[in-house]
């Protein structure tokens, strides 16, 4: 990807106060109605991604020093990955395309259903609509286009959640302290980049992402048959035989 | 705010107690998050571990009720061990001002304290005054025992670090790191809310704030000050232009039945409001107002002195029958006001009742709420559909006093009227009723100017606030410009000078001019009073004129230019007076002694120019001139101190016989706190009609400790009955960490959280908190006990 152009969102969660002004923020922008939580007493709601909620703030708790708490706030959505499995593994032409600005965004008239694209998500992040197509994050890229910033940046009073350009936000987070930022390279580096303190796995977010091996051989071997068109039905199924990990991503157990 | 939000990013250390910035004021920690950056130090002291702890450096869990006890140590250790700043305290305060010989401070009482009407007679803690000047005698040094600093000093001496921790529950080490860091990191700022101030002891918290920034040298400089949290739509600007009931705009005394003259007005206010007082008049009288009616003073009408009529009296006057018609607008009562069962009967011995609002609120259905019968209730209610703030113009002050002018975005919904547009509507309908009457006491309705245009009627308020030179028929262009003889007007003396040679300087937007670097925008909107953004900035110069600090200065005596200069404008009477003149040195200028008060002695300066009447009168609180520590009405623990005096001595609770209980430790062993979370705002009238704010925040909760919920055989989730003497609710518990048990007087002292901002209507809907507090007032304010009452709790059955 040509580094000189690509915009990425930075997210540092030192600086973030919960106050959840990017949920709100993201729900006004998108008109994404509001869900029925049932929990209250929990803090974080809703408990994860949905197709109407396209970020959220992770609340995490833990023992902190000298007996004191420690308290975690993580903005989840999508990564707008460099190398993004589900634009991978994605058969249906158009559906989930990448902006010039670096952002994956979808198309709900293209997009077929499948599914494939929340199975090669190292993240789960693509949930689907009531009519099957998929939503997610698209970094505000309706607003980006015109020179805005994405919603949840615009509203944070921190500047916890920051987006710009890329190679930029990389550099000021470095001058303030950051050696390697979480999404600087991996999967050809992220275009959401967290600046943490410490391991990711502090802040619940998965160790050195990778798109599934499956999906690699599909994007590889598999997708250019169906894209000829013979049996593609045949193709799709076996590949969500394959391609789906019988197992969930451990950072969602994590906030059960 | 002494100083404003931008400035926050100039501090060192920021003390936040009694304030959840981070959830209920979150665009503070912009400025905040900017100062910790630039290694500022944050402390954030509170019942509980908040959003605002996660970010604080230092964290301190303090029991409800008890910050003077844990303020008072830290005082106490500054004055022990010389850490103050000399040099500011001597030059800037009343330190070596002489206090009478009779002052005195004895089992919990001052001296002149009256049992039977549980007030002072606050003579004896005045100064020794010059007979021949009338000025106050000075010591030679702080050393001299009558001075104000030695006084202090005795005092203090009572709050050890170990008192201090014994009654809040604060650590001893915690209290003595948080002092020393307050002492070691300069310029320092404190930052409050409602947290301090929802207390019976609510204006001597912010007193003792006040003692520590002025023994810290922490006033009038940038990254300095006392600075309150204002709710966010206008409360600074509702207050400006007397919300409260003991008030006029602009914060002049509202006439009392005992002064039915403008002169008797100014023997109790001063001759320097006396002149505002006569602008304001000028305002609403016009020229029916001259110097011959008195500007028309006696058409105002007068309360009765010696009663209360706080919010809690409009409600206990219903329920006596001796209120008939109440107009409620921007509030919502019947969830916001503590010790809610009284509310709802007062409500419905109401005739009527009208409510402007968005939606239909709790009030103006309080007839509906489950378990009432709307046939037992016979008052009449008459429901206003109210405009937003999108769909009407005019100003908004914000906490900084920075008054910024809003547009309209879309036209009012439906049916909706702005505010201006109804009272305009109802006043104009009122006066035409009294056309034709011959009463004197109905002339007042001709003569009263009210021709707001149709179009731009907010600005053309704006202008009548700002007020005019009748001489040139010029917009006044600042305080200094209005005159006592009825030649300006003004209908708000402290907003003089935003309309500027004709030009709305609430609508400036300059964010780019900021050349002082301290984020001080002078041309960014404006701020009260004279664009002013950092109050009693000549604090921050010494004797002569020169900024203590050099590197961030903000004003100092220009000598060749023969005047005060610098970044803001000065807080001097008159920028041409410099040091050498007694002008050049009143810091404080609105107090009678022109200095801060470390002790608050009651004090009129003399008028120099008028013999029988004073210039200046310094307030002093009801309940003592030093913050001295009172447990909560309800409270968990005896007062250690004074176990007789253990209550704030000038509160009087229960005020009426029914409906004022008040609960003990043997029976409500818990207490609980209660405010605000970032996703309600307060009575949630429009917030939980909203579905993005309740998805995030569905219901009501009470947020207790493993420790408590292990005792309840309570879990995570579970519905609890949460009852006091004054009412129950069920909701489900939010079992944390972040709720501790305190160690109080050697006892385990469980603390439980509520957010108070749910009702019976709208879309999200949940038991009101406010029906279990207690509606225990300040005696200076008539602010509610809402931080700190008992209750008992139990796992609700079958639930």
């Amino acid at each position: 990807m040509a580094e000189t152009r690509r915009k990425a969102i930075l997210i540092s969660p030192e600086s973030c106060i919960g106050c959840r002004g990017c949920q709100t923020a993201c729900k006004a922008w998108n008109q994404l109605p509001g869900q029925k939580t049932g929990d209250p007493a929990n803090f974080q709601n809703p408990p994860d991604l949905a197709p109407t909620a396209f970020n959220l703030i992770r609340y995490i708790e833990m023992p902190g020093d000298a007996g004191q708490l420690r308290w975690l706030f993580v903005s989840r959505r999508c990564m707008h990955c460099g190398d993004a499995g589900c634009m991978k593994i994605c058969t249906a032409p158009g559906a989930l395309s990448r902006t010039k600005e670096g952002a994956v965004v979808y198309d709900q008239d293209k997009c077929i259903g499948c599914k494939l694209c929340s199975a090669s998500c190292p993240f789960d992040v693509p949930r689907f609509d009531g009519r099957d197509k998929v939503v997610k994050c698209h970094q505000c890229h309706d607003r980006t286009a015109e020179g805005f910033l994405p919603a949840c940046a615009k509203t944070c009073p921190t500047g916890a959640i920051r987006f710009g350009d890329r190679g930029e936000l990389i550099a000021t987070a470095k001058k303030a302290g950051y050696e390697k930022l979480y999404g600087e390279t991996d999967l050809e580096g992220l275009g959401t980049l967290y600046a943490f303190r410490e391991t990711p796995k502090t802040y619940g977010m998965i160790e050195n992402p990778a798109v599934p091996e499956s999906v690699v051989f599909w994007h590889r071997v598999l997708k250019p048959l169906s894209v000829i068109g013979t049996g593609a039905a045949v193709a799709l199924s076996l590949i969500h035989y394959i391609a789906v990990p019988p197992k969930r991503d451990e950072e969602v157990k994590r906030d059960d | 705010m002494t100083n404003h939000w931008l400035d926050l990013k100039n501090a060192k250390v920021l003390l936040i107690e009694g304030s959840n910035c981070a959830e209920n004021h979150s665009m503070s920690m912009k400025w905040i998050m900017k100062a910790k950056e630039n290694g500022a130090v944050i402390i954030h002291v509170d019942p509980r571990f908040t959003r605002t702890s996660k970010v604080a450096d230092i964290y301190a869990c303090i029991r409800p009720g008890t910050d003077i006890a844990f303020l008072n140590a830290i005082i106490n250790h500054i004055l022990g061990n010389r850490l103050y700043d000399e040099a500011f305290v001597k030059l800037h305060t009343n330190a070596l001002y002489l206090l009478r010989k009779d002052f005195r401070f004895d089992g919990g009482l001052f001296s002149g304290y009256v049992e039977a009407d549980l007030k002072y007679d606050n003579a004896s803690w005045g100064y020794q005054l010059d007979p021949r000047t009338r000025k106050p005698l000075k010591a030679q040094g702080l050393d001299d025992p009558d001075c104000v600093f030695s006084r202090l000093k005795d005092f203090y001496k009572r709050y050890t670090f170990k008192v201090g921790s014994d009654i809040s529950g604060v650590p001893q080490e915690t209290i003595r790191k948080i002092a020393d860091t307050l002492v070691k990191n300069r310029p320092g700022t404190i930052l409050y809310a409602l947290g301090m101030t929802q207390h019976t002891t609510g204006v001597q918290n912010i007193r003792s704030f006040g003692i520590l920034q002025m023994l810290l040298g922490n006033m009038g400089k940038p990254g300095t000050g006392i600075n309150a949290l204002r709710g966010e739509p206008n409360v600074q600007g509702s207050t400006d232009f007397a919300l409260l009931f003991n008030v006029l705009p602009g914060y002049l005394a509202y006439p009392n039945h005992n002064e039915p003259t403008l002169k008797d007005w100014s023997k109790g206010s001063g001759t320097f409001r006396a002149k505002f007082m006569v602008n304001l008049l000028k305002a609403w009288f016009g020229d029916a107002a001259i110097a011959g009616n008195d500007f028309g003073y006696a058409w105002l009408p007068k309360k009765n002195g010696k009663k209360n009529y706080s919010i809690f009296r409009i409600f206990e006057s219903a329920l006596e029958g001796r209120m008939k018609m109440l107009y409620v607008m921007g509030q919502n009562p019947m969830v916001t006001n503590p010790n809610l069962g009284l509310v709802q009967e007062a409500l419905g011995k109401l005739d009527t009742l009208v409510v402007a609002d968005l939606f239909m609120t709790e009030t103006a259905a309080f007839w509906e709420k489950p378990g009432t019968d709307p046939k037992s209730i016979n008052t009449e209610v008459i429901f206003l559909p109210a405009a937003s703030f999108l769909e009407k113009e005019g100003t908004i002050t914000n906490s900084g006093r920075l008054v910024q002018w809003r547009y309209t975005m879309i036209p009012p919904t439906g049916e909706s009227k702005s505010d201006l547009d109804m009272i305009d509507l109802i006043f104009r309908r009122v006066r035409d009723l009294y056309a034709d009457s011959k009463a004197e006491k109905d002339q007042v309705f001709k003569r009263v100017v009210w021709n707001y245009p149709k179009r731009n009627a907010y600005e053309a308020v704006l202008m009548e606030i700002n007020g005019t030179n009748l001489r040139t028929g010029e917009p006044i262009k600042g305080i200094a410009e209005l005159q006592a003889d009825g030649s300006t007007s003004s209908g708000c003396w402290i907003y003089a000078g935003v309309f500027k040679e004709g030009k709305n300087l609430s609508k400036r937007r300059n964010n780019k001019l900021d050349p002082s670097g301290l984020g001080m925008y002078q041309e960014f909107a404006w701020s009260w009073p004279g664009n002013m953004k950092i109050l009693y900035n000549r604090a921050s110069c010494d004797a002569q004129g020169r900024p203590f600090d050099k590197k961030n200065a903000v004003i100092w005596w220009d000598e060749a230019e023969k005047k005060w200069a610098g970044h803001d404008t000065p807080d001097v009477l008159n920028p041409a007076e410099g040091p050498d003149k007694p002008s050049g040195q009143r810091p404080f200028r609105m107090t009678g002694e022109g200095v801060a008060r470390l002790i608050a002695a009651p004090y009129k300066d003399p008028d120099p120019n008028i013999a029988d009447l004073f210039r200046d009168a310094s307030s002093v609180p009801a309940d003592g001139p030093i913050p001295e520590f009172y447990e909560p009405v309800e409270s968990p623990t005896g007062n250690i101190l004074h176990p007789k005096v253990a209550v704030n001595p000038c509160v009087k609770y229960p005020r009426i016989k029914s409906g004022q209980p008040v609960g003990t430790v043997k029976d409500y062993p818990y207490v609980l706190c209660t405010s605000s979370i970032a996703e309600h705002w307060c009575s949630g009238s429009m917030t939980r009609n909203i579905s993005w704010q309740n998805e995030m925040v569905p219901e009501s909760y009470v947020e207790i400790s493993g420790q408590l919920a292990g005792k309840l055989g309570v879990s995570n989730g579970q519905r609890v009955r949460v009852w006091s003497a004054r009412g129950e609710v069920v909701v489900p518990a939010m079992v944390t960490k972040r709720m501790r048990t305190l160690d109080v007087n050697g006892t385990e002292v469980f603390v439980v959280w509520m957010p108070y901002n749910w009702g019976f209507k709208g879309l999200s809907q949940a038991a009101s908190t406010n029906l279990i507090t207690i509606d225990a007032g300040d005696p200076n304010t008539w602010i509610q006990e809402t931080k700190a009452c008992l209750v008992n709790m139990a796992k609700a059955e079958g639930r």
